[in-house]
């Protein structure tokens, strides 16, 4: 119940940040932080699968709807949910099941380059569907790279700071 | 029968899955043709209060570099006035610095940059003010100040970077007006200690002043140009010198709240105290 109150309150607080503040960030003329995909990253994975991409999905639609962007964050988004299983997998090696030790990607729980991995797979795959989707072209290549590395880079940095700061050994809530 | 409900299960997720991504694709093409845009005018009837209000809310805070935009066009504006510039054979100006120059040649006689308040008082009986630009950013004694609603003092001290300002508001000031539409001219002076109301010296018994007639400078003292707003007349009495009356001024520019200030230099300034130096030997 506390667990489920604390996610609610998570994703709350994220998502107002990111469309209140992150939005509206244009670091250099491009680089945009996604910070509500913290949310995403800290769902339990012992929820069923159809749930996590509901949840991914209205995440999605919800940022869209103030970025007037429909369907871009949400398509991510919801692929995303979907990849996230395999990556931890993948991260983790072969000895891993979603219903028996339930992994936290936070401080304390893992080291700093599991975490990092985790966060910057997942991110990247985001950014690069979302702007992808977002310009729906592939003239200018060169910048859309450009755009992609670095809201990718400036979302990882982001999120890293938010686990070290607010998820800490000591305080290692939900 | 069993085998395909037990497939369901299995694939629940993947059908979701299937379901949402398919969904959100529709919703990406349908916001990007133009024609289906009941979707996105739904979602924006929902959103676009809550947008409206944060963006007010994030307005308040970049009021500072627009009100910083908006002084500077104020300036390139008040520095195009008719007031800034001498055109007539009949003043001493155009007659010393273009002796060759036609009737309708414009010269430039003031110029306007701005400062901000730092520091001011305006409850005391000398009342002065600080702003936050000194003579490395060309600011010079007798400059006159403008606050936006009207005349406010002169610079009387220039350090390097902070100007002292003498507001009206001081028993020393001397603003040489006219009262509009008698058009007689007097002399501004602060008596007292109400920092809104100010006297107008010196304007004839005979002459009609109406409460409201409204008071400018006259550009007689070289300091401020012609025709800058310092208030309102509040009440006219017979004064105790049976030749002049007594009139109480509402001054326009509101003390309390000055911030931003306009400093008006006029060019000829020393060329004019040259003049009237020699005036005072002889």
């Amino acid at each position: 119940m506390n667990n489920i109150i604390s996610n609610i309150l998570r994703f709350l607080v994220l998502l107002i940040v990111q469309i209140v503040i992150c939005q509206h960030v244009c670091l250099f003329g491009y680089m945009t932080p996604a910070l509500f995909l913290l949310a995403l990253f800290l769902l339990p994975l012992e929820l069923p699968l159809a749930l996590q991409y509901l949840i991914g999905f209205a995440t999605g639609f919800v940022v869209d709807a103030f970025a007037h962007t429909l369907g871009v964050a949400t398509f991510s988004c919801t692929l995303m949910m979907f990849l996230r299983p395999f990556i931890i997998r993948f991260l983790n090696g072969t000895n891993f099941n979603r219903f028996e030790n339930v992994e936290r990607p936070l401080p304390g729980v893992k080291d700093f380059r599991w975490i990092f991995l985790y966060t910057l797979i997942l991110t990247s795959i985001y950014q690069v569907v979302s702007v992808l989707l977002g310009t729906m072209t592939f003239k200018n290549f060169g910048h859309t790279m450009l755009v992609m590395i670095g809201n990718t880079a400036l979302t990882v940095f982001v999120i890293l700071c938010v686990e070290y700061i607010f998820y800490n050994k000591d305080k290692n809530v939900s | 029968m069993n085998n395909l409900i037990e497939f369901f299960k299995k694939a629940f997720h993947i059908i979701v899955l299937a379901v949402l991504l398919i969904l959100s694709i529709v919703m990406l093409g349908k916001s990007l043709s133009f024609n289906e845009y009941r979707l996105s005018r739904a979602v924006q009837s929902i959103v676009g209060p809550i947008q409206k209000s944060g963006a007010g809310m994030v307005h308040r805070f970049r009021l500072g570099p627009e009100n910083e935009a908006l002084v500077e066009q104020n300036i390139q504006l008040m520095r195009e006035r008719e007031n800034m510039f001498i055109e007539k054979v009949d003043t001493v100006m155009t007659a010393m610095s273009q002796p060759d120059s036609t009737n309708h040649k414009q010269v430039r006689l003031y110029d306007y940059t701005f400062a901000h308040v730092i520091f001011k008082t305006v409850d005391r009986a000398f009342n002065y003010m600080i702003v936050d630009k000194g003579s490395r950013d060309g600011i010079v004694r007798d400059m006159a100040v403008l606050s936006p609603e009207g005349v406010a003092g002169v610079i009387t001290d220039v350090s390097p970077n902070f100007s002292t300002v003498r507001p009206i508001l001081h028993p020393e000031s001397r603003i040489s007006a006219v009262v509009t539409p008698a058009n007689q001219n007097g002399t501004v002076i602060w008596e007292g200690t109400d920092p809104r109301v100010a006297y107008l010296e010196a304007i004839p018994q005979h002459s009609e002043i109406n409460i409201g007639d409204s008071v400018f400078t006259n550009g007689f003292s070289n300091i401020f140009p012609k025709g800058l707003f310092i208030g309102t007349v509040k009440s006219v009495q017979v004064g105790n010198n049976a030749s002049f009356l007594t009139i109480k001024v509402n001054l326009a520019t509101h003390y309390a709240d000055v911030y931003t200030v306009y400093l008006v230099e006029n060019l000829f300034k020393p060329e004019i105290d040259t003049l009237k130096a020699h005036f005072k030997d002889e």
